[in-house]
This record gives C-alpha cells, structure tokens and sequence, in this order.
C-alpha cells in the first residue's frame, strides 16, 4: 500500500468513526427541540419543524434547584480541593522530605481506588457529624475524596520548575507560603489549571454520593434530579433529552474551552508527565 | 532552612488528615464487615465470617462477579484496540487532528448519568433511535430488545461506555505513538514492511506503558459504572446488568443489611487493589524519576 492510499484510507475511515461518535449528540440535540408528536413520528434524523422551546423550560424546572446545589458544591470543594492539593504537591515535591514517597505512594492509591468501597462509613461519618443534608457533608466528602487527585496532578507540574527558581527566591528571602502563591502557581498554572477542571467535572458528574448523602431535594446536586426527571417523565424523550442537554452544558462548555488543559491533566494524572 | 521545612511540613497537614480518613474508613469498612448490625445500629460483636458466607451464598452475587468480569474482557480490550488503531490512523492526518480528537475525547466528560440517559433512549426497543432506524432499512427488530432483554443488555450498556471512553484510549496512545523514534518506523518501511506489520509488530511493542495505562484506568472504570447500571436497567432484567457496586448499595441502602454490604466492598477493595497496587508503584516510579 502506498503512503498516499493509506493516508487517504485513514482520513474516511477516522471521518466515518467520527459521524458515528456524533450521531449521539446529533439526535440529542434534535429530539430535544422537538415536539411530543414528532418525536412520537419517529424519524429522528429529519430536523424539528419548529424549535421547541419549552421543552427547556419544562426540564429547567425540574432541574433548576439541582444546578444551583451542583455549582455551589462543585465550586467550593473544588477550590478547597485544589488549595489543599497543591499545597501538599508543594510540600512533597519541594522540601525534599524522606517520607515523600512513601506519602505521595499513599495519595496515588486513594486517587484511583473506587470509593465505594468506604460508602458505608462516609454514611456514619456525615451521620454522627449531624451533616446528612447538608451541603457542609457534602463539601467535606467530596473535598475527602478528591484532593488527592488535585495533589497529584498539581505535584507532576511542580517537578518541572527549576530548582533555581526555588534557590533564588529563598536567597530573596521569600517565605514558602508566598513562593507557593506567587511563584509557584503562577509559574505551574497550566498544571493548576487542568487539576482545577478535572476535579471540578468530577465533582459535578457524580451521582451515587448525591443520592446517598441527601434526603430531600434542598441540597441535592443536579445528577440525582436528572435521573429522577427519566424516572417521572418516562417516554418523554423530548423532555429527557432537553434535561441531558442542559445539564451537559457545564462540562461540555468546560471542555470545549479548556479541552487542552484536561488532556494534560489526564495525561498527568494517569503517570506519563 | 530549617524553619522553612517546618513550615513545608505544615502544608502537608491537611493532606495527611485526608488520606488518613481515607485509610481509616477502609479498616472502620473491615469492622464493620466482621461484625453483628441490628437494622442500622452496630451490635460490635465479632460474628467472624458470617457476613461473607451468606453473601456467597447468594446466587446473584456470583452473577455480579461473572458480570464484572464480562466489563472487563469486553469494555477494555475493544476500548484499547480501537483507541491504538484509531491512533495510528491519526498519525497520518495533515490538518483538524485537534478538532477530530475533540469529536472523539468530548464523551468522557459528559456523566454516565447523561450518558446513560441518552443510550437508554438509543436502545428503547419500541421508539428508540436503533430499532427506528432499523425498521426504517427494513430489518424486522422484533427480537431486537437491546437493554429490555436479559442476555443483549449488559453489552448494549458496556458499548454506551465504549463511546465514552474510546477517546482516551486514542489520546493515551496518540502520546505515546508520537513519542516514539521516526527513524524505527522508516527502517521498517524501508524494508517492505506492511502498513499491518508496522502497526502490531513495531508499534504496538513500544508503546506498552500506553497499554498499561489505558487498561489499567478501564478496568478501575468497570468498577465504578454504578451510575450507568441505575440510569439504564436499574440492575435489570432481573438482576442481569448489576454490578458488585450496585449490589453493595441494594444491600446495604435497600435490604438495609450493613454487615453484607461491608462484605461486598471488600470484595471491590479487593478486586480493585489488584488493579491499583501494582500500578501505583510502576506510575510512582516514572513520577519520581521526572
């Protein structure tokens, strides 16, 4: 074969994977402007005869209370996630310390154990604690759960910059904490960056801890409505549809803005530097 | 200096609590799993075993275990393969490599929640988008149940997740494909090598660390899609879909049987740091090198 058919061979073939990947995406977005009786014509190539805006407005409602208890949640633990992260990265990659590895060893295991495995005592914890329903409870589990994943990523990009930098700093008399805020992150922030939004969808997508750790729909995150929105609106797939799409919104926009940074947070986080 | 490390030291605190709640909560799980529970209080008395043995007496545990493994032999190796053969054929892309990669990459940031929504749609063997295509073509998808029937649902779910997660299989290997030396691919080529050949001969034995790491991440993948198993089929028909993460929270959240449901995160513990150990210290080694 020559390098010419081959190239072309890979171009249809990568184009036709990628109208496979998007047909998804594609009959998402175009259920969800339809109406009951289109949907039900079944032909769900064909464009919407007029977009259906009150589908969005119906699940909206339905969801609205949720992505207002998602957001709050997902902001404030993830910025507790990545101070304390980064700060331990800090800690680890900078001072030398003999039980660094051993530490870092430890922070690397909980990152990619499934913590379901510890579902029943986070329950007792949040129980005796009096914070079940709150989002105080849900805050410190998830801050529990994922700040090490925030170290982790944050410490690979702190082992990049020089040691000089450090040297100099210190010679200018420039204490840890003010070197941490105003050398090292700044200078490491595509690293912050990326551990900042793979915490932050994390956090955002995740559906087992809101269900177990909420009573009610007060503090409840935005997973949880959604899949009760599919349990109460069964067979309005134009309803459904309009939910994951709003709902998507968050992590998609995420992506498309910062797709670079959660590539190389990925790659960090998963040990290829 | 010294005061310096002191203060170094002081920024590791928070951490250390962290990971040490993290830790502390696995042996709080073990007590739990050898011990007596009445409804949802703990009676702390050592009951041994007990827990296990009627947890493996259940047949529907072991269905559970033959369907992680079932994740495992048919979500990783198909994810892995199409992701490094995908790869390769990215290598020979002149332009919109960047945009392509999104298409393929934007999956994995949706939720299995959002996910599932939508492939439960996908599959819904009356007005889903699958079987109304079908029919449209002329297949009669009568039989064509998808996720309603037992022996079809469970690989309708794991290709939802194969969608989702094919992306980084591709960027995992795109990394590595790239890093590697032109000069060894040309030599082959030079040498009559086939398109094939330079792909599962020279290629594929090179990027091994890319391996590990994109089977590794899949299978502890395969023990978190809870999500997916409650979205779709609610563990059904039957209990044909569940998972050992989805038994432990029926159990313990439904049956409200604590001491079984320790039990059944052990056996996750288990699984899952046969997965993770080894690769911890194997990933620890090339952080610590950088």
């Amino acid at each position: 074969m020559t390098d010419q058919r081959f190239r072309i061979i890979s171009v249809v073939v990568i184009a036709i994977m990628a109208v496979i990947w998007l047909m998804p995406v594609y009959t998402l977005f175009n259920t969800s402007f339809k109406t009951q009786a289109e949907v039900a014509e079944q032909s769900y190539i064909s464009p919407p005869k007029r977009l259906q805006l009150a589908n969005f407005i119906q699940a909206f409602k339905a969801l609205k209370i949720g992505l207002r208890n998602s957001i709050i949640i997902s902001s404030v633990a993830t910025f507790l996630c990545i101070f304390l992260g980064s700060l331990a990265a800090y800690s680890l990659t900078k001072f030398n310390f003999r039980f660094a590895i051993p530490v870092f060893f430890s922070i690397v295991m909980v990152t990619f154990l499934p913590y379901q495995i510890i579902l029943i005592p986070i329950t007792h914890i949040l129980m005796t604690l009096r914070l079940l329903n709150s989002y105080a409870g849900l805050i410190l589990i998830y801050v529990i759960l994922n700040s090490p994943m925030a170290a982790l990523i944050t410490a690979t990009f702190f082992m990049k910059v020089p040691v000089d930098l450090e040297e100099a700093a210190a010679l200018d008399g420039c204490p840890p904490f003010t070197f941490y805020l105003k050398i090292l992150v700044p200078v490491s922030l595509p690293g912050v960056v990326a551990a900042t939004i793979l915490v932050f969808v994390q956090i955002y997508n995740e559906f087992l801890l809101g269900i177990v750790l909420t009573r009610g729909p007060d503090v409840k995150p935005v997973m949880p409505f959604l899949a009760e929105l599919k349990g109460t609106e069964i067979a309005q797939w134009h309803i459904q549809m309009a939910g994951a799409l709003i709902t998507s919104l968050i992590p998609v926009a995420v992506f498309a803005f910062l797709g670079r940074y959660f590539i190389s947070g990925l790659m960090a986080g998963y040990g290829k530097g | 200096m010294k005061k310096n490390k002191v203060q170094g030291f002081i920024f590791l605190i928070p951490m250390l609590v962290i990971v040490g709640t993290f830790y502390g909560m696995i042996i709080w799980n073990f007590i739990i799993a050898f011990t007596g529970w009445e409804v949802l209080l703990p009676t702390w008395k050592f009951v041994g075993l007990e827990n296990f043995y009627r947890l493996f007496e259940l047949r529907r545990f072991w269905i559970n275990i033959k369907n992680n493994f079932l994740w495992l032999i048919f979500f990783i190796a198909p994810t892995s393969f199409v992701g490094f053969v995908l790869a390769y054929l990215f290598t020979n892309l002149r332009r919109g490599e960047h945009l392509l990669r999104q298409i393929f990459l934007f999956p994995m940031a949706l939720s299995f929640v959002i996910n599932g929504t939508l492939w439960a749609w996908m599959y819904d063997p009356s007005s889903g988008l699958i079987n109304s295509i079908l029919r449209r073509i002329g297949v009669n998808t009568l039989g064509l149940g998808w996720i309603a029937l037992p022996n079809t649902a469970i690989y309708c779910m794991i290709f939802s997740a194969f969608w989702q997660y094919m992306g980084f299989a591709l960027v995992i290997y795109l990394g590595a494909i790239r890093g590697l030396s032109s000069a060894m691919v040309e030599a082959a080529a030079m040498d009559g090598a086939s398109k094939f050949t330079i792909l599962f001969r020279i290629i594929f034995p090179n990027v091994g660390h890319a391996t590990l790491i994109c089977t590794t991440m899949l299978a502890i993948t395969t023990m978190k899609v809870f999500d997916l198993v409650w979205i779709m089929t609610q563990g059904g028909p039957g209990v044909s879909t569940e998972v050992l993460p989805y038994l432990m929270y029926r159990l313990t959240f439904s049956s409200r049987d604590i001491g079984m449901g320790a039990a059944t995160s052990i056996v996750i513990l288990i699984f899952s740091a046969m997965i993770v150990i080894p690769y911890s210290l194997w990933a620890l080694k090339k952080w610590v090198i950088i």
